[in-house]
């Protein structure tokens, strides 16, 4: 009989693999108390691995999605307050600004007859119209680029 | 799937939930779900508690999608963090993560009722039993490992945990419960 046996580490190893050594077999061949001890482990692993996965029994999808569309919604709330209040500080900014430049912008228009100034109004509308035309292509290509071809990651 | 695919399976799905797809982030939780359970239900027992582990866990991976950079699977990053937020739930409510656990539980059998002792000589029930017994993480090392079937390197990622740390919680967790089964067994018999 054995007076020295195999640790509980060394029979685990052995049995899951971790370790491959020949003395072990050959202890494990010779020692009845080691033998036991292997075999209540892979029992024991055995078992284990035949327990049924838990599942809850709340729907974990739903709920977890839930609370994402609600966090999702304030964030876009929040930005496009942010986005608003900036733009309509921006206006107020800029109109208090040009507040004393008016009198003397009106007054270039006072001496010139009508038909230069409807000239120069259909002049600056026709520069606006273009230059809104030119940001919204440029926008559109922009966004075209990057929301419609980028499914495809770059490895 | 090889590691490659999960890698290209993983981007396809990142890279359309951050172009502004939110409900593609419901193909994660599936894919997740199950991996994230084992995690929750080992640690925690109170269903509340659970649902709003669950809720906070993919709420943080959502926000922090962005910055998920491909180096592990996504489930595994996801994983991290379903671990890092119970560890944070147990050490608020000052729940010891690895308690002393007896190695032989004493009440293990005394709380039995003798008649359902006798009804409930099913190994994988006595096992169950014996594994709720153990302290929240080595429940959670032993069904990472042999219910998951992950590898100690997974887990080391998971857990953030060295794989030596890991084996030999391990080690110590199957100890305590071949002991537990031998006791439960022995009780019997008397």
């Amino acid at each position: 009989m054995n007076s020295i046996h195999l640790t509980d580490e060394m029979l685990q190893a052995y049995l899951l693999k971790e370790i491959h050594d020949d003395s072990i077999v050959t202890h494990l061949t010779v020692c009845s108390t080691c033998k036991d001890r292997v075999e209540e482990y892979r029992f024991l692993i055995d078992s284990v691995q035949k327990i049924e996965t838990e599942t809850f029994s709340f729907n974990v999808t739903a709920l977890a999605m839930n609370n994402i569309m609600r966090y999702a919604k304030r964030k876009s709330k929040k930005q496009e307050l942010t986005f608003w209040g900036l733009l309509i500080f921006l206006l107020i900014a800029i109109s208090s600004f040009s507040i004393p430049f008016i009198p003397r912008i009106l007054a270039i228009f006072y001496s010139q007859s009508i038909l230069t100034i409807l000239l120069v109004i259909g002049t600056g509308l026709v520069v606006l119209l273009f230059l809104v035309a030119d940001i919204t292509r440029q926008y559109k290509t922009k966004k075209d680029k990057i929301f419609k071809n980028n499914l495809q990651p770059i490895l | 799937m090889s590691n490659e695919g999960y890698y290209f399976s993983d981007k396809v799905i990142v890279t359309n939930i951050l172009n502004g797809n939110i409900q593609g982030f419901a193909i994660v939780i599936k894919n997740t779900e199950k991996l994230v359970t084992q995690i929750v239900s080992k640690m925690t027992i109170n269903e509340d508690d659970q649902k709003d582990l669950m809720q906070d866990i993919y709420l943080k991976a959502y926000q922090n999608l962005s910055s998920f950079q491909f180096k592990s699977k996504l489930s595994t990053w996801i994983a991290n963090i379903a671990y890092n937020t119970t560890i944070n739930y147990l050490q608020k409510r000052k729940i010891p993560v690895i308690g002393i656990a007896n190695t032989i539980e004493e009440k293990f059998i005394a709380t039995e009722n003798p008649e359902s002792a006798t009804i409930k000589t099913e190994a994988v029930e006595i096992l169950n039993a014996a594994i709720a017994k153990l302290p929240p993480l080595y429940k959670t090392l032993i069904t990472l490992y042999h219910l998951e079937e992950l590898p100690n390197k997974e887990i080391s990622e998971i857990t953030n945990l060295p794989e030596g740390t890991i084996k030999s919680y391990l080690y110590r967790a199957r100890i305590i419960l071949k002991d537990n089964i031998n006791h439960h067994y022995k009780s019997e018999q008397l």
